[in-house]
């Protein structure tokens, strides 16, 4: 589906030369979120609230064209697991069915403060948990490049509601991959910024030592201008950066050619047997590409790729076990309306509230922080962790940028991973490395495949370059 | 029984008073309506993180440096996971592998002396809420006001060896507490709570028993009790022949006995782990250093100040140092007056019962120091008698702050009179009026002065200075007139 405004530098144009305005855009993405809906992308529309609100913002804007703020002419969708005032949020979860957010997580505060418009919630498994947006308590939802097959996730929600055109930027969250590899199996763009860049706080927690809000669209641009207004330092999250929201500079706005980067690598993970060929075929052709446009290519060999997938799940798991322990049935959420005393609530609530996935996390999670296991399982992957940070710094010391596949496979067909959690989780190889050493990536497309879908790469830069990495973004792509 | 020693461990819960909770900005305040402390993050709604408060830190820093512990410059949190109504996260937040301080010791007095009780370690943690269970007939309620509030958990090595001790520990955490301002250390209101950790061994033997633990004792009436009982039990258990099995016990007020709240087979398994939502707090030495210089005198400091160098007795020095704002008017008027047992006396007769009978803090005690230096001046120059000075003086001063106490004696007409003129003529009027009783003192019964005293203090309507008119009296007797 070709989108009617490509960047939200378009949509400011569009609306200072009177061909558009917020309410008409709201009406735009209305009608393309109804004429998209058999894709089960969204959770919930605010229609009513989107459309009083474009009203507002466009009576602002008459008053004075510059009293409006630096996302206006911005429609935005939120994952389920961000917090908005006064508005549900389920997780994609039957154990939060119904809940409403008492509060609005830093990153709607920003959004809004900047006047951008929130139109709707969006699909995504159950707590962030899965990499197809099939483990969802409001059912899959599904790939428009093809229908049959899943859109990836867990922010798969997000990635179709930008592939469709229903909203020019989504707010999803990326724990392993969660934002870029839906990004790459739906053909749009997909950055999880460093860890601690854009504060958790009002973002439900999967594993938080992981867990980083993430920015969907359609341009290095849009998403820089989102990251530089919802970044920044925050009171409410201990584990948000200090630092100020970085500052970009793209190369669209100078005459002249981009510097030349220098661009590592890994080896091992071309060759990897998992990695389909076509999509081999295509990213060393891109890579290719780079080198004839004057960009260095670095190989280089990194001995870790088959403990990412164990140390990611180890240490993952175990801190969902416990963030997950607060759905108890006691406060809010879901009650068992079987329990008769308290053991029964705790029991009987979370084993009617949580799906499969969700459980077999808590259970791993439980399992790998018990006495008598922690040293073997939670000790060792956190010494794996440090490991493959110091070698992955070590490269990034050395280059700009890290380049590898975002997916080893293009989108499955329904069905086809869920059946098989093991699989799910190796799918996900590519992708935990940014997670784990607390690095921003991206996943943009770069070609299609044989079988007529999108085909991603996946770019990481060095911690706190997260302006680097987007500014590089759009020099590669010229 | 008197074959065994008892060895008594504790874990001592301080609640501290600081204005917010430990991770939130909720208030850490007592006695409110229930559940009207509770913002999203301690009900822990989805998504709330937690944010450390500092002042918790500093004031765990101010006990381990009052106990002499080594503090740890990096400290981490942990999370303590089990299911309860009134835990809402699941887990607590508490230090596991790495507590603020270590090391250390309490100085408790036992008996005529002063001994120390070591210090495992001290951590900071959060609270839980409350769970109320005889309000409602079918359900149990939960306040959750108190969830999140800041606590430190002291540790101490197994050097107490019966509830006396036990008693004088916790008295001397409360009144620690309250010198360096943690906390009330008040225990009717969970301020200050106490697990008591006890096994008994053979008297002479150095070998540590097997231990048994009493959760969550909360006075100390309940603590001497449950200690009895359970060092009563384990004994007769070991007299029997019978093995002490290692367990968690609760203590029933109502019927003075402990009983086992789980057994070892379903012990908790707390899955203790770096919480990773608050990074590691390091301290820097500058801020250790800055802490140390602002800590106050402690209290056995002050006991040792005031009965060495004010000579005062170990029973006045006890009562003085008891609360440190009580020590602190007593330094204070010891700078005013060199008559330290007057001012002791003073504060603990007159000025400490009228501040337990107004239930008022010496902030709110109207004299002025200096006042009562003049006061203790007074009966020293024999310009007031004693107890014109306790009784109508001290009464007339808290009435009246703003006199100076000489103006305000004059006014009370309290001034003894030492004028030697008058004194001598009322003297020649006293003994002029009874000859008979001069001539049989000047005879040899001495002991009519005291008769010759009443008659010269009626005289002067008790205003006479009893020392100068005592000598005017014997003088104007052995001559004669």
């Amino acid at each position: 589906m070709s989108p009617k405004y490509h960047s939200l530098q378009a949509v400011q144009e569009a609306i200072a030369a009177r061909q558009t305005n917020c309410s008409i855009l709201v009406e735009h993405y209305l009608g393309n979120i109804a004429a998209s809906g058999h894709l089960n992308a969204w959770v919930e529309v605010f229609s009513e609230e989107a459309i009083a609100r474009a009203r507002e913002l466009d009576e602002k804007y008459r008053t004075d064209p510059a009293a409006v703020g630096k996302l206006f002419g911005l429609v935005v969708s939120i994952k389920d697991v961000i917090c908005y005032e006064g508005h549900r949020i389920s997780a994609a979860s039957k154990m939060l069915g119904g809940f409403e957010s008492l509060y609005s997580a830093t990153v709607v505060e920003r959004l809004l403060a900047e006047d951008a418009i929130i139109i709707g919630r969006v699909n995504c498994d159950e707590f962030a948990m899965g990499s197809t947006t099939e483990n969802s308590a409001h059912g899959p939802t599904l790939n428009a490049a093809d229908p049959e097959r899943v859109p990836g996730g867990s922010s798969g929600g997000s990635a179709v509601a930008v592939q469709t055109d229903t909203c020019l930027i989504s707010i999803g969250s990326d724990t392993g991959g969660s934002v870029r590899q839906p990004a790459a199996f739906c053909g749009v763009m997909g950055f999880k910024p460093t860890y601690g860049r854009i504060s958790r706080h009002g973002l439900i927690a999967y594993a938080s030592s992981f867990d980083q809000i993430g920015i969907l669209g359609r341009s290095p641009e849009d998403i820089a201008r989102v990251l530089s207004v919802v970044a920044g330092p925050d009171e409410y999250d201990a584990t948000a950066l200090p630092h100020p929201p970085p500052v970009f500079s793209f190369s669209s706005q100078w005459e002249g050619k981009p510097d030349p980067r220098k661009i590592a690598f890994i080896e091992e993970t071309l060759t990897h047997p998992g990695l389909d060929p076509a999509i081999r075929q295509i990213t060393e052709d891109y890579l290719k590409g780079l080198e004839e446009l004057g960009h260095q290519l670095v190989p280089v060999h990194f001995d870790y790729l088959d403990f990412l997938i164990p140390a990611y799940y180890v240490l993952t798991t175990a801190e969902a076990s416990t963030n997950l322990s607060r759905y108890d049935g006691v406060r809010y959420g879901h009650r068992s309306e079987q329990a008769g005393n308290v053991e029964e609530v705790f029991k009987l609530s979370r084993t009617e509230g949580f799906g499969r996935e969700v459980k077999r996390r808590i259970m791993l999670g439980t399992f790998v922080l018990s006495a008598g296991f922690y040293d073997a399982y939670y000790a060792k992957a956190q010494k794996a962790r440090r490991l493959i940070a110091q070698r992955v710094e070590e490269i990034l010391n050395d280059c700009d940028l890290l380049a590898m596949p975002a997916t080893p496979e293009t989108a499955p067909k329904l069905g086809e991973l869920s059946s098989d959690p093991v699989k799910m989780y190796l799918s996900d190889i590519y992708t935990v490395l940014a997670n784990l050493c607390g690095l921003p990536a991206i996943a943009f497309p770069i070609g299609t495949h044989p079988e007529g879908l999108p085909v991603g790469i996946q770019l990481m830069a060095g911690k706190g370059k997260d302006a680097a990495l987007l500014e590089a973004v759009e020099d590669l792509r010229k | 029984m008197s074959n065994y020693e008892t060895v008594i461990g504790l874990e001592v819960h301080l609640q501290l008073s600081t204005r917010s909770k430990a991770f939130c900005g909720d208030d850490a305040g007592f006695g409110a309506a229930p559940n009207s402390h509770v913002g999203v993050v301690s009900l822990a709604h989805p998504g709330t993180l937690p944010r450390l408060n500092e002042a918790q830190v500093r004031y765990a820093v101010r006990l381990g440096l009052a106990l002499g512990c080594k503090i740890n410059l990096e400290n981490r949190f942990d999370r303590k996971n089990y299911f309860y109504t009134d835990l809402p996260k699941g887990y607590q937040i508490t230090q596991d592998a790495m507590p603020v301080c270590v090391g250390g010791a309490m100085p408790i007095r036992v008996g005529e002396r002063w001994r120390e009780v070591r210090i495992h370690h001290i951590h900071m943690e959060e609270d839980a809420g409350k769970s109320i269970h005889d309000v409602d007939p079918d359900n149990s309620l939960v306040d959750l006001n108190r969830a999140g509030v800041p606590l430190l958990e002291i540790v101490t090595e197994p050097d107490l060896y019966s509830a006396g001790e036990v008693d004088a520990f916790m008295t001397g955490m409360r009144q620690l507490a309250r010198y360096l301002g943690i906390s009330d250390g008040n225990m009717q209101e969970g301020s200050m709570r106490c697990d008591v950790n006890i096994s008994l061994r053979k008297k002479g033997s150095r070998e540590l028993g097997e231990r048994c633990e009493i959760k969550n004792l909360n006075s100390m009436r309940f603590a001497r009790q449950a200690i009895g009982f359970e060092a009563k039990r384990q004994a007769e258990l070991l007299d029997s022949g019978k093995p002490i099995r290692k367990q968690t016990l609760k203590f029933d007020p109502a019927s003075g006995k402990t009983h086992p709240l789980r057994g070892k087979e379903d012990a908790h398994d707390y899955r203790y782990f770096p919480d990773p939502d608050l990074p590691p707090v390091v301290l820097t030495k500058k801020f250790i250093a800055g802490e140390k210089s602002r800590l106050p005198a402690l209290p056995w400091q002050l006991y040792a100040q005031f009965t060495s160098e004010f000579g005062l007795s170990d029973y006045d020095a006890g009562l003085l140092t008891q609360e440190p704002d009580v020590a602190g008017l007593y330094l204070k008027l010891c700078d005013s007056t060199k008559n330290y047992k007057a001012a002791a006396n003073l504060i603990i007769n007159k000025v400490n019962p009228w501040l337990n009978e107004h239930r008022a803090g010496v902030e709110d005690f109207p004299v002025p120091v200096n006042a009562l230096a003049e006061l203790i001046g007074l009966v020293d120059a024999n310009k007031v008698s004693a107890s014109a000075a306790n009784q109508q003086l001290f009464m007339g001063m808290i009435e009246n702050p703003d006199l100076q106490p000489l103006a305000l004696a004059e006014k009370l007409n309290l001034l003894q009179v030492s004028d030697e003129n008058y004194l001598e003529q009322l003297a020649r009027q006293v003994i002029g009026a009874n000859p008979e009783e001069a001539e049989i003192y000047r005879k040899g019964k001495k002991g009519l002065i005291g008769f010759f005293m009443g008659e010269l203090m009626k005289a002067s309507k008790g205003k006479a200075d009893p020392k100068a008119g005592r000598e005017l009296l014997v003088k104007l007797l052995e001559q004669g007139l």
